[in-house]
């Protein structure tokens, strides 16, 4: 047998094969910050998507707005009630709900557009990558929130669907930057360099070589974009100009309340609340990826 | 006989990391004299580099030099002693060349600046006489046109003459002991040549002794007087450089002249050493070397070796020394489950 | 050999990469990587290519794969014209040519199992699928002295030597005739540079293959190689049996590379020939022999920086780039012409042989 290999039964590490993906998330599930983080993140999701099983009240309806309205929190309403005598916990569940989900949904198209563009750019070079690439900075001199308030000002009332769309298409920008850069690296990488010599097709090399290994940065950049949407969602919604009533998102809940922002505080506290947490530990969560993903 | 000028007893630097504790260096002793160049050989995982930056203090938390090591130089304990002195010493009474010169050099300063600098913290020295000593260190390591190169920054100069600078840096105060952590390895062999030519010059102009670490058993062979031989975190031989050579006892030593080509020699195929080296987290009980060793036997598993004194000046950490007929009996590599390396 | 086809065959191959500057990238000059090589291999022989960094080995084993473009010049492999190929020729040729690289980290891919790396060639060419597949990745995973199990494992779980091994098995799986060494032991530690190169002898005798072994170690080249090329400055300096080429250097630039190898042998003599100064840069090559600033042939004159010296045949087998080592073609009035003042003659200095 040529060169037959015998390695010391010491170098056996005795740890069982791990795919670079599980070593990572073993290394974030190692700090205590992440795990608490991961937690919170759980429960508020877990909440979220049980909604119709957790919520004590149908969160639109309006059982009597003479009497039931702007009540503080108590015992039947933990959160209090809203002006239209909605109960607010119910709303805040719902909102979790909508909001996560319109986070999520908004990131993924966000993912597919910028990752598209940005490895195409990377991957292309020359001169198509600088035309690209001078789109996309024409793109990203216009603040994301002015551009979204221009569209939804432009055509008010959307859908929630045509609500995602533009979320998502004016959060690619950066992203794409990150992917193109990755690419870039990658492009001149020797594995990349041996594929090609074996005779892999560009194509081959796009999806079997480079994307595997955006998958890190996708993933932190990803985490990072939902918690940036959420934000941005409630923001639009306490303009007004956001998620449409009676639909229950944390953004329409504060600007319900946003009238009498001392008197009906729990309006604003509670989804408050709700959403510094899930954004917290979605940074967290991020950054501890980050962190995991680099040091290999 | 002379005092050492530097001494290290019972050296013990470990990095505890998830994988457990890495007991890179493990219980190293050796002198340094005053003048002398003594050569550190052993491939990656050996613990060369691990005791050269402990000389120094260098190493950085996973690591940790245990208590109960001795690094004695000029009547002082290295180990114990304070920042500010330890820093007193860096640089000025010892320094280090590393391997890597462009990861040595501070892109954003002139080299110039970089080399005066260590004159103006350790002498004292003004901007404008510092900045003359150091044009003039840089002419003795033979840069061409050391004016005009001192105002460049590293990222102009070639491997070569960045490496020069690494020099200029470490001889400008003199010291008594310049540790060279792999100084030519990441250079051209011509260039090697003229880096390893220029060291020994230096040497003989300043009188400074040269800790020289190296995998390379030619450049040994061509810059050290004394060597040790490092392996799994000890010292398994030491002798002068003809005698270790010459006789090399331990099969460590042996098997490492054998592994390689030498040019005019012809060989049909290469000796190999079989196995690899263990993983600091876990080194064998007994002798270290036992699994790749073709002479060993019941001994070697059940005691550590000590270190044998074999002829004047020369000892190693093998069984073989009282057992040496066994060294006519070869057997094929124990064998031992291929397995993979720790992560 | 003699007589027969050699199986890869490249003319006056040139690599220029362009040096841009501005903001619209103009080419302001270009650096000549590869300058006007020719060499053939033999079928079953192994051809060394040794130099410094930078004097284009590298890039010239890449264009002969085209796995860089080369700007001009003929590649013949079994007396096909690689460069007139189209996509899929090119692809069917890669079968035939393989490369295996020098940094056992970066070149596996670490989200890929061994075992995918290597079914990849066999994937891309249809050579086997499924359970035939595996069987064949398995069977290479042995024949590198590798257990067939790892092919679950991930290439971070091993060593740089194992991790070579992989490359090696990935390279056969597509069973090549020829395969380009780019630097493949230079990243490993001594011991297990041994195994490795064992392991590539071993398979080119049960094989039947053809190496261009690239490296910068001169002992590790003379002992694996039949025949070896110098290169500097993107130029082949010298061309000459191992044997031949170690015992009677004749470029100076040889002479001065082989003299400063560290012999391991502490009586060996001392006395080495110093190069003065850097290797130049590509981008700006010296006029005429591009080895003339730093040269220390005696005979050195005014004629070696206008001439550019022919790689020419001095002893049968043996050719080397150098008009003041006789026998030349350059005629002594041509050299006298452009202000040579010392005729040629023989110098091979004591320092540069390795009896």
């Amino acid at each position: 047998m040529p060169g037959q290999i015998q390695d010391s039964a010491a170098t056996r590490a005795a740890r069982p094969r791990e795919s670079p993906f599980a070593l990572g998330v073993r290394r974030i599930l190692r700090r205590p910050s992440s795990r608490v983080a991961f937690f919170v993140l759980g429960v508020i999701v877990l909440v979220g998507l049980l909604a119709p099983l957790v919520a004590p009240y149908n969160p639109s309806a309006q059982p009597d707005i003479v009497r039931l309205k702007d009540l503080p929190p108590s015992f039947a309403h933990p959160f209090g009630t809203d002006p239209y005598s909605r109960d607010v916990l119910s709303r805040v569940i719902y909102g979790a709900r909508l909001s996560l989900m319109i986070g999520v949904l908004a990131t993924i198209v966000s993912l597919t557009v910028g990752v598209a563009y940005g490895a195409v750019s990377g991957y292309a070079g020359g001169f198509l990558d600088a035309v690209m690439m001078r789109v996309l900075d024409a793109f990203l001199s216009i603040p994301r929130l002015l551009l979204l308030i221009g569209a939804l000002v432009a055509w008010p009332r959307l859908s929630i669907g045509a609500l995602v769309v533009f979320l998502g298409l004016t959060g690619w920008f950066g992203l794409s930057r990150i992917v193109r850069g990755q690419v870039l690296a990658l492009k001149h990488a020797e594995f990349v360099t041996a594929a090609h010599a074996l005779g892999a097709s560009r194509r081959r090399i796009l999806w079997r070589h480079l994307l595997p290994n955006l998958v890190s940065p996708i993933v932190v950049a990803s985490t990072l974009g939902v918690a940036h949407v959420i934000v941005l969602e409630a923001g639009l919604s306490y303009l007004g100009i956001g998620v449409p009533p009676p639909l229950a998102s944390w953004g329409n809940i504060i600007y319900d309340g946003a009238d009498q922002p001392a008197a009906l505080w729990w309006m604003s506290l509670f989804p408050g609340l709700f959403m510094v947490l899930t954004v917290m530990t979605l940074n967290i969560l991020g950054e501890a990826l980050r962190d995991a993903y680099e040091r290999r | 006989m002379t005092a050492p000028l530097l001494s290290i007893r019972d050296l013990h630097t470990s990095f505890y990391t998830e994988s457990g504790v890495a007991r890179a260096v493990d219980g190293v002793s050796f002198d340094i004299g005053a003048g002398e160049t003594l050569g550190i050989v052993g491939e990656s995982g050996c613990g060369k580099s691990v005791t050269a930056l402990s000389i120094l203090r260098l190493i950085q938390p996973p690591g940790r030099i245990e208590t109960g090591s001795v690094i004695e130089f000029e009547g002082k304990n290295l180990v114990t002693l304070g920042d500010s002195e330890i820093r007193d010493i860096r640089g000025n009474r010892i320094s280090m060349i590393f391997q890597e010169p462009m990861s040595a050099l501070n892109p954003v300063f002139m080299v110039g600046d970089q080399v005066a600098e260590v004159a103006r913290v350790h002498a004292g020295m003004g901007r404008r006489d510092a900045w003359e000593r150091a044009v003039e260190m840089l002419e003795l390591t033979g840069m061409p046109d050391a004016e005009a190169r001192a105002r460049q920054y590293p990222h102009q100069l070639s491997g070569g003459m960045r490496q020069r600078v690494l020099i200029a840096m470490a001889l400008m105060m003199k010291p008594a002991l310049v540790i060279a952590d792999e100084p030519t390895t990441a250079l051209d062999v011509t260039i090697q040549a003229q880096i390893l030519d220029l060291l020994l010059d230096l040497q003989k102009k300043i009188g400074t002794s040269i800790l020289m670490i190296t995998h390379d058993l030619g450049v040994i062979a061509e810059t050290a007087s004394r060597v040790i031989v490092m392996y799994a975190g000890e010292v398994v031989e030491q002798a002068e450089v003809d005698e270790l050579f010459a006789k090399p006892h331990h099969p460590y030593t042996e098997g490492l002249m054998h592994s390689m080509p030498h040019i005019g020699h012809d060989q049909e195929r290469l000796n190999v050493i079989p196995g690899t080296v263990p993983a600091p987290t876990e080194w064998p009980t007994g002798c270290r070397f036992r699994e790749r060793c073709p002479y060993s036997w019941d001994l070697c598993e059940r005691e550590h070796p000590p270190l044998y004194q074999i002829g004047s000046g020369h000892i190693s950490r093998c069984h073989l020394a009282i057992e040496p007929e066994r060294r006519n009996n070869p057997h094929p590599p124990l064998v031992v489950e291929a397995g993979v390396a720790a992560a | 050999m003699n007589g027969t086809e050699p199986l890869v065959s490249v003319r006056n191959l040139r690599k220029e990469f362009p040096i841009r500057k501005g903001v619209l990238s103009r080419q302001v000059g270009a650096v000549k990587a590869v300058n006007d090589v020719s060499f053939d291999v033999a079928r079953g022989e192994t051809l060394g290519v040794v130099g410094e960094s930078g004097c284009g080995k590298t890039t010239t084993g890449r264009t002969i794969l085209r796995l860089i473009e080369p700007t001009s010049g003929e590649i013949r492999f079994e007396g096909r014209d690689v460069r007139s190929m189209g996509t899929s020729e090119l692809r069917a040729l890669r079968r035939g040519m393989q490369i295996i690289f020098q940094d056992p980290v970066s070149s596996l891919n670490p989200r890929m199992t061994v075992g995918a790396i290597i079914r990849e060639g066999l994937t891309i060419h249809k050579l086997a699928e499924g359970a035939a597949a595996d069987a064949r990745v398995r069977q290479l995973l042995q024949e590198v002295g590798l257990r067939p199990e790892y092919s679950n494992r991930y290439p971070h779980e091993f060593s740089g030597g194992q991790r070579q091994r992989i490359g090696i098995a990935r390279a056969l799986s597509v069973e090549p005739k020829f395969i380009v060494c780019d630097e493949p032991v230079s990243a490993l530690d001594v011991s297990v540079q041994a195994q490795v190169i064992n392991l590539l002898e071993d398979l080119q005798r049960d094989h039947d293959l053809t190496y261009m072994f690239i490296a910068h170690d001169l002992s590790v080249v003379e002992h694996i190689a039949d025949r070896v090329a110098v290169m500097y400055l993107g130029k082949i300096v010298e061309l000459a049996t191992a044997e031949d080429l170690y015992r009677e250097p004749l470029m100076p630039y040889t002479q001065a590379l082989l003299s400063a190898v560290p012999v391991a042998d502490p009586h060996a003599r001392k006395e080495r020939i110093i190069l003065q100064g850097d290797v130049p840069s590509p981008a700006n090559p010296p006029s005429g022999c591009v080895f003339h600033p730093r040269c220390h042939h005696p005979a050195k004159d005014a004629a070696c920086a206008s001439i550019v010296p022919p790689l020419e045949e001095k002893t049968p087998g043996h050719f080397a780039a150098c008009i003041k080592q006789p026998p030349t073609t350059v005629s002594w009035e041509q050299q006298r012409e452009v202000g040579g003042v010392h005729p040629p003659e023989r110098y091979l200095p004591l320092a540069a042989v390795h009896a």
